[in-house]
């Protein structure tokens, strides 16, 4: 899986791939990361997190959203990601963990929020990609 | 006719610095852009004429939806975006507002001057940098339990008062005297609390800023008299909003319109622009949430205020009162706000929804303080570090053409992972310190050169045009002397 951080006039978009969906959910929530801190650390304990929504897109989002949710309750960068991704009936459920960097420890900025825009999720012959803006 | 045309959106010129997307296929309104032709041009190079026009197609937008001069490419709605919905039949659009509810900037006067300040330039911007929460994790300066929190949603700048954090004075001089009563805190969620118990008081970081600044230019003598401001004059911005308290607040009410109106979502060309329609109970419940969020950031403001003259106090070793730091006014970026507006010939309540655009009514508006009820409200334009700001007044032209608004800052040019790899943060430092003598304090380098001056475009031409339309008239202009991030 991979990510590249793309330009946006005022806000910071990343780009990711992946083989599977929960490979490319954990390579934008890297992303999300790198567009928070150039040097993260090696410290932190691991911990999970799970969500579920109506669509793969709502997904996607809600995990973001709960990854910056846990940023701001723990006191911690979440980085090195991992995720899981499966659908139950009509819903979409990612179980996921993350190592959570204690703020002492890195310098970080504030990336206030997950948007839709331009958001895209697709499956292509190579696996998924996906595009997301981060509010910054 | 003089058009321009960029992709395939065709602009025709109305007036000097007007112009108009026409109305046509799914759109419920014309669009247009108040800019000069330089503006024009670089309000075209991304993606803001598409959202503008993208805007349009909200239920009961009235006149036009509206791009700023500094407008510049959002999310859904654009930056500098301003559209006025009905609100009995129109809707109102968490996404026209934006995650940051009530951005917005405050200025405080003082009676010292650029001279008295001179010399302490590096012990003063120290002390802002280690008193002010800023950046990621770096607290508020104050924690509050579920109460506190409660409190400060449902009476914003009065909790402060009562708290020890402002005066009746502080009151008297912002926007709704500092607190929303439509504001509902159940509406808010524990998630949003959650985010902001820990917050209260603090700058975070990308665009949000404190500055010291002196005044360099007064172009109304009478107006400026009338907001307690002179050339040489030391004054204090404070650019931040309501943290993750808000952005928590927009985000839910996104997903639940996604899943309340997912009818009305599918006629918008853009999910951000989610939309609840004017009655209906998230229409209600949003107001209510939005207007709990407003009242968070103004505390949020004062707070950051009040550690300010604390530090002044420390720093030129005297009672901030005998250095007369006195709010000048509070103004929203972000905000959706019931108001009344004339629309052809009769009086109509209408949700105006102001995304990096500030509020800008002239002389006679009742909803402004007696302080300038007879002269028009501060609207305070933010520059970038190393560049001018603005303050102007709220121009007798903003209620025909804006639903009395103006522009809000410079307008972003630059993407942030650009602005890394053209600039160096240190070196920006440095030049600024030596070349303009503006001392700039940070959380990391990479900030910086984020925020480098040259990301921004030119704030004098973007206040050139509203002063030359009449929506928001320029009275001072002020310089940089400290400044700190997150």
């Amino acid at each position: 899986m991979s990510f590249t951080l793309r330009e946006h006039t005022a806000d910071v978009a990343v780009e990711a791939a992946g083989d599977s969906l929960g490979d490319v959910f954990a390579a934008v929530a890297n992303g999300l990361t790198a567009a928070m801190c150039d040097e993260v650390a090696a410290t932190g304990d691991r911990f999970s997190l799970s969500v579920r929504a109506e669509s793969r897109e709502a997904a996607l989002f809600d995990y973001l959203d709960e990854l910056i949710y846990e940023r701001d309750v723990r006191g911690v960068l979440p980085a090195d990601h991992d995720a899981t991704v499966r659908q139950e009936g009509a819903e979409w459920v990612v179980d996921a963990s993350a190592r959570g960097v204690p703020f002492a420890d890195v310098t970080a900025r504030d990336v206030k929020a997950v948007t839709y825009s331009e958001m895209r999720l697709e499956e292509g012959d190579d696996g998924w990609d996906a595009y997301v803006v981060f509010d910054v | 006719m003089t058009t321009r045309e960029f992709g395939d959106i065709e602009l025709r010129r109305v007036r000097e610095h007007v112009w108009e997307i026409p109305q046509e296929g799914e759109m419920n309104a014309p669009a247009r852009v108040l800019a000069s032709e330089a503006l024009l041009e670089q309000i075209g190079q991304d993606k803001t004429l598409e959202q503008l026009r993208n805007a349009t197609h909200l239920p009961g937008i009235t006149n036009h939806a509206i791009c700023m001069p500094d407008g510049h490419q959002g999310y859904g709605f654009p930056v500098g975006g301003v559209g006025a919905t009905d609100t009995t039949d129109g809707c109102i659009s968490p996404g026209a507002v934006g995650y940051d509810i009530n951005c917005g900037v405050r200025m405080m006067t003082t009676n010292l001057t650029y001279e008295d300040l001179q010399g302490k330039e590096a012990e003063l911007v120290e002390a802002l940098f280690d008193a002010i929460p800023s950046g990621l994790g770096g607290g508020g300066v104050v924690t509050g339990d579920a109460e506190t929190i409660d409190d400060i949603l449902a009476r914003g700048m009065e909790w402060a008062v009562d708290a020890g954090y402002a005066t009746e004075d502080d009151l008297a001089h912002c926007e709704d005297e500092g607190f929303r009563d439509d504001a509902r805190p159940e509406f808010v969620s524990q998630k949003a609390k959650d985010r902001g118990r820990n917050q209260i008081g603090s700058l975070g970081s990308g665009n949000h800023f404190l500055e010291v600044q002196r005044v360099t230019d007064v172009y109304r003598e009478d107006v400026a008299e009338s907001f307690g401001l002179e050339a040489d004059q030391i004054v204090v911005l404070i650019h931040c909003g309501s943290r993750g308290l808000g952005h928590q607040t927009c985000t839910d009410y996104l997903r639940r319109i996604e899943k309340e109106h997912a009818d009305l979502l599918d006629d918008l060309p853009d999910k951000e622009l989610a939309a609840a329609p004017a009655g209906s109970e998230l229409a209600e419940e949003y107001y209510g949430a939005m207007c709990a969020a407003i009242n968070f950031a103004w505390v949020n403001r004062q707070l950051i205020m009040h550690r300010t003259r604390e530090v002044f106090a420390d720093v030129f070793d005297r009672d901030w009162r005998e250095m007369d730091m006195r709010l000048l006014y509070d103004v929203a970026h972000n905000i959706a706000k019931k108001e009344v507006h004339e629309v052809d010939g009769e009086d109509r309540e209408l949700y105006v929804h102001r995304k990096g655009a500030t509020r800008a009514f002239p002389a006679g508006r009742p909803e402004l303080p007696p302080a300038y009820a007879d002269v028009g409200q501060p609207v305070i334009i933010p520059g970038s570090m190393g560049a001018g700001s603005y303050v102007l007044r709220g121009g007798d032209s903003s209620l025909d053409l804006t639903f009395g608004s103006t522009a809000h800052g410079a307008g972003r040019l630059m993407s942030r992972t650009k602005a890394k790899q053209e600039y160096w943060g240190e070196t920006v430092q440095e030049e600024l310190r030596e070349q303009q003598k503006i001392y700039v304090k940070a959380q990391s380098g990479a900030t910086v050169a984020e925020e480098a001056p040259g990301v921004y475009k030119d704030v004098d031409e973007v206040v050139r045009v509203s002063d030359e339309l009449g929506i928001g008239d320029k009275v001072v202009r002020t310089f940089p002397v400290c400044n700190i991030k997150g």
